[in-house]
Formats: C-alpha cells, sequence, structure tokens
C-alpha cells in the first residue's frame, strides 16, 4: 500500500538567538506513516521530535529533505499539501476560548473555505460523537479541559482531512477522560479511516492506541517498529531470577562482562538479579555463570516491561534492535 | 465561493466578538467620544473663535478617520499577538486557503463591522458640534475605498512584523501615533506627504466633507495619486507579509508550542 506520508532525509538546523552557534535539530529522519494507520511519534524533550510534526505540518521549512503527504510535496505545494492534514498541536490552546463550541467549530470550518450549511450535517455528527452536543452554545473558556480537548480535536476531525496530527492528546486529562479521548481516536482511525500520528510522553496512551511507533532522539530515528514487536521483543529477554545465598565476585565479574545491564540486589537469604537478554540463548550463558558457584536458582520470571521502560532504554541506547519497517 | 465562506466566517466571527463583549465595545466608543469632546472643548475654549467651524470640521473628520486607521491597522498586529500567544495561529497557518487569505478577509471583515460604529461616530460628532458635513456618498465611496486599501496594505505590513517580531508590542503603541500623524497632517504641508499612505484619501475626504466638492471636482492628478497609493501600498503590504510568512517558516515562528 502506498503510503499517505512519506518523509525522506528531513534535516533541519536552527540558529541560537544572539549566539552564532547552529543547533541541528533534525538530522536527516525518514519514514512513513501508512494509510489509516495510527502512528506513535516518540522522542524525549529536545530530540527533534516538535521540528519534525512541524515540518509534517507545513509550519516549518526544512533545510533539505522532503516530506510526501498523499505523494504532494509540501513544500512545493504547501497550499495543497494542507488540504490532506490537520492537526492539534496545543491541545486546547488551538482553539477560541470566547466562541462556543459550535461557533468555534463553524468558524475554522470557514477558514477552510467551508460555508456553515456545508458542514451543518457534520458539525452535528461531531457534537454527538464528541457528547458535545449539550454543550455546543457554552463558551470554551466555561468548558472543563477534557471538553476543550474534544473540541480541539473534533474541530481537526471537522477539517475531513487524511491525517490528524495531535500533540500530547491526552496532557492534564483525568483518567476518565483520557481513556474517553483513546476511544475516540481509535473509533476516528476505524469509522473514518483516517490517519492518526500522536506525540505524547504518556507512554500508556502509545501502548494502547498506536500501532507502530517511531522513536526519535538526537535528531533521529532509533526505532521504527510495531509496538507489538517491541514489547515481545523486549519482555521475551528480561528476566527476573530469585537466588538461594550471594552471588561470588568472580560470578559478578563474568555478569558484568556477559549482561553489562544487569541488577544485582544481594540478599544473605535470598538475592534478586534482573538480567536484560540481546538473544534468547543467551540464558545458556547466564546459567553457566551461577552454575559456576553451584548457586540455588529459587525461581525465574520473565520481567513484565512496560513500553515506558522500552522506551527508556531505547532512548538512553541501552537497547537497540534492527529497526523493522512495518508494512 | 471559498473566498466569500472564508469572509462570511471571519465576518461573523468579528460581530459575534463586538457583541458579546458589548462593555468592552461601548468603552471603546465612550473612550473616542471623550477624547473627542476634549478636542471639541480646546477649540472652542482656546482655539481662534473666527477659525472654530473649520477647526472643528477639521477634526471630526480626521478624528474619525484616525480611529479607522487604529481599528484597520493597528488591531491586526494586536490580534495576531494575541493568536500567538493562545496558540490559534498556527491553526490558521495550516489552513489550505493560507494564512494570507484570512489576514485579508480579516482586515475586510473589520472595515465592514466596524463601518456602522465609524458612521454612528461620525453623526454623534456633528450632533455634539453642530457642525454638518457634506455627506456625498456618491464623491465619498470610492475614496473611501481606496483609501482602505492603503490602510489595508499598512495592516499587512503590521501583521507580517507581529508574526516575526515578538517584541512587537511597543511598536503598536507607538503606531497609533503615527497614524494620527498621518491623518491629521495636511498634504498643504509638504506635497510630497500626499505619497504616504491615508494621507492623500484623508485630504480628498476633507475637500468633499467640508468644502463640498463634488466626484467630477477633484482633480484627475488627485485621484491618479489616490489609485496609485492604494495600489502600492496594498501591494507593498501583500509581498512585505508573504515575506514574513516565510521568514516565519524557516525560524519556525508560525507554531509556538
Amino acid at each position: 500500500m502506498e503510503p499517505i506520508i512519506k518523509i525522506q532525509n528531513l534535516k533541519k538546523s536552527y540558529k541560537k538567538r544572539k549566539a552564532k552557534e547552529v543547533i541541528q535539530a533534525v538530522k536527516g529522519i525518514s519514514f512513513s506513516v501508512n494509510r489509516g494507520e495510527i502512528l506513535g511519534l516518540l522522542g524525549p524533550n529536545g530530540a527533534g521530535k516538535s521540528t519534525t510534526i512541524k515540518m509534517i505540518c507545513g509550519l516549518v521549512k526544512p533545510d533539505a529533505g522532503t516530506i510526501l503527504i498523499d505523494g504532494i510535496n509540501n513544500q512545493d505545494k504547501r497550499l495543497k499539501a494542507l488540504n490532506h492534514i490537520s492537526a492539534v498541536l496545543e491541545g486546547n490552546r488551538n482553539i477560541y476560548w470566547r466562541l462556543t463550541v459550535r461557533e468555534n467549530l463553524e468558524y475554522f470550518a470557514g477558514n477552510r473555505g467551508a460555508s456553515r450549511k456545508e458542514v451543518a450535517e457534520e458539525v452535528a455528527s461531531l457534537l454527538e460523537k464528541f457528547r458535545l452536543k449539550e454543550k455546543e452554545n457554552e463558551l470554551v473558556n466555561r468548558l472543563s479541559r477534557g471538553m476543550q480537548q474534544k473540541l480541539a480535536i473534533a474541530v481537526a476531525m471537522l477539517a475531513n482531512t487524511d491525517v490528524i496530527l495531535l500533540d500530547e492528546p491526552t496532557l492534564g486529562l483525568d483518567v476518565e477522560t483520557s481513556y474517553e479521548v483513546r476511544e475516540l481516536l481509535r473509533s476516528v482511525a476505524s469509522e473514518y479511516n483516517r490517519t492518526i500520528i500522536i506525540s505524547s510522553h504518556d507512554m500508556d496512551v502509545i501502548q494502547d492506541i498506536c500501532e507502530r511507533t517511531v522513536i526519535i532522539n538526537n535528531g533521529q530515528v532509533v526505532t521504527d517498529d510495531k509496538v507489538e514487536n517491541l514489547l515481545r521483543l523486549f519482555e521475551v529477554r528480561a528476566y527476573k531470577i530469585a537466588l538461594g545465598g550471594l552471588l561470588t565476585e568472580r560470578q559478578l565479574l563474568l555478569l558484568e562482562q556477559k549482561f553489562p545491564h544487569y541488577t544485582y540486589i544481594p540478599d544473605t537469604f535470598q538475592s534478586s538479579l534482573e538480567v536484560d537478554l540481546e538473544k534468547s540463548e543467551e540464558i545458556y550463558d547466564l546459567f553457566d555463570i551461577l552454575k559456576l558457584e553451584s548457586t540455588v536458582v529459587e525461581s525465574i520470571d520473565r520481567k513484565s516491561i512496560n513500553f515506558e521502560q522500552i522506551f527508556i532504554k531505547i532512548v538512553k541506547g541501552e537497547a537497540e534492535h534492527e529497526m523493522a519497517q512495518s508494512s | 465561493m471559498k473566498w466569500l465562506n472564508l469572509l462570511k466566517g471571519n465576518i461573523r466571527k468579528e460581530y459575534i466578538e463586538l457583541k458579546r463583549y458589548l462593555p468592552n465595545t461601548i468603552a471603546m466608543l465612550l473612550t473616542f467620544y471623550i477624547i473627542f469632546l476634549g478636542m471639541f472643548a480646546g477649540i472652542q475654549i482656546v482655539g481662534d473663535p473666527n477659525t472654530a467651524d473649520a477647526n472643528i470640521q477639521y477634526v471630526i473628520v480626521n478624528y474619525v478617520f484616525w480611529f479607522l486607521a487604529i481599528i484597520v491597522v493597528q488591531d491586526i498586529g494586536w490580534q495576531l499577538q494575541i493568536e500567538a500567544t493562545q496558540g490559534t495561529l498556527e491553526q490558521l497557518s495550516m489552513s489550505p486557503m493560507g494564512i494570507w487569505k484570512i489576514m485579508l478577509m480579516r482586515l475586510i471583515s473589520t472595515v465592514l463591522v466596524n463601518f456602522l460604529i465609524i458612521i454612528a461616530l461620525l453623526y454623534l460628532s456633528m450632533l455634539t458640534t453642530g457642525q454638518w458635513l457634506n455627506v456625498d456618498v456618491v464623491a465619498l465611496a470610492p475614496i473611501f475605498i481606496l483609501t482602505i486599501m492603503s490602510m489595508i496594505g499598512l495592516g499587512f505590513i503590521i501583521a507580517g512584523m507581529s508574526i516575526v517580531l515578538k517584541q512587537v508590542q511597543a511598536f503598536l503603541q507607538i503606531l497609533q501615533f503615527i497614524l494620527a500623524g498621518l491623518t491629521f497632517v495636511p498634504v498643504s504641508v509638504a506635497p510630497v506627504l500626499a505619497f504616504l499612505p491615508i494621507v492623500k484619501g484623508v485630504d480628498l475626504v476633507r475637500s468633499v466633507m467640508i468644502d463640498g466638492t463634488s466626484l467630477l471636482g477633484i482633480g484627475f492628478g488627485d485621484f491618479m495619486i489616490l489609485v496609485f497609493n492604494a495600489i502600492f501600498y496594498f501591494v507593498i503590504g501583500f509581498i512585505f507579509f508573504l515575506y514574513c510568512e516565510r521568514v516565519a517558516m524557516k525560524k519556525g515562528l508560525l507554531a509556538h508550542y
């Protein structure tokens, strides 16, 4: 399937104010997004994620590289490309607080050249879907943060674009509203066949609704894989072992050489050892080390790992895996 | 049709905000009226009684035009500063219509929605002073439209500056005095002033409203200067705005998040 977004060798640098220093925010990023996919775009602060998002939205001009949105180069034909993409980059700040819910929807539709009549049906349907019908004539500044957030997403939906880009869609929301927004996003992607790109620091959200993630660090893509692949990959190789006694100096030295990121909590009665294996076969090496001093193994548990831990490992460079381009 | 929908949307927003925040609107009009009364009293008390009528008529035209210039030119700058801070600027920048079209429609909406207020202020000023000016719509309409064009050009310049320069607030404060200079200074002081934006338009409006000149009575040369100014400042403003938009895109200023 032809990707809806194709990004190739994207670069962007900024000059620091009042200094001659040039910061290379994005250093040759390439990835693509398939139609109807929910993609998580992740990265720590300062990784180049925001700059990449702005470039996809046509808000920042790249120094080099191309961004094709439904085959349209967003630098050569920016306005045409903008017909295919909408975004909520600042959540509830992306809407007018001095207008009502309905007025916001109609105003933003007007700014895309649509009349109130043309969007009347869609506005009504979105108000229902986003459970904003009762508040349609309420001023936005009187709404809860969750409702404001939902309205901002509804505004992006009303643009009727193939791609919707959301930055921190659940930031500052209570648990219940956060789940409601997640459900909405899932249904938006499936029912309306929209492609959604989500950038978030909430790994629960990413794990919960994204099919694939692209992790950016230091201006480069460090991982591009399906969420389930990453979870499987890391989960299968993380082990927690309960030992009947202490490990010797010799064993610790060997562990250090073989598994540099191991965690050992010594205890005379029951020590704990946590090891991440790069390959499944390495479990035999681990047992060889334990066997050396006849250390008693009381239990072995596959350590449960959540997406947040995977993200931290990838970003810190503690774990690497071949980037598998999902198809 | 898309242009019309864009214009309608912006007129509606302008109208809703004026109506919803009626106390603000009333306060703005009261401020205008009180300052006008101050000027009127000044002319009555310390002015030359022989030229008092002419001076009052002069002030009415200049002051109403100044008010209009502030609304059209300065307000767009404030609006953009607020939009950038609030986070709505990036939404406008992501419209496939193009931000310049949105800005143009906003400027036109501001003129249209505030036009009734301007007319009301004009008649209120005339009623207060007892000085009834010649409101020759046929003569005033083309002058008004052409002058508004140059004002919109200036509005584009201010809008462009507001996008690129974060610390433009201080300039926006000073701008009202620059606009006062452009509306109050007569062309007779130095003919070259006619080529500055607004100046010729206000001069011709004075000629129609105070001296009673008809449309046919306006000199061809004067009218051509007005046309030249309208096109020149509109085009310059438009090009400058597009340039600022490109600079903002290069520096990443369209999205402040």
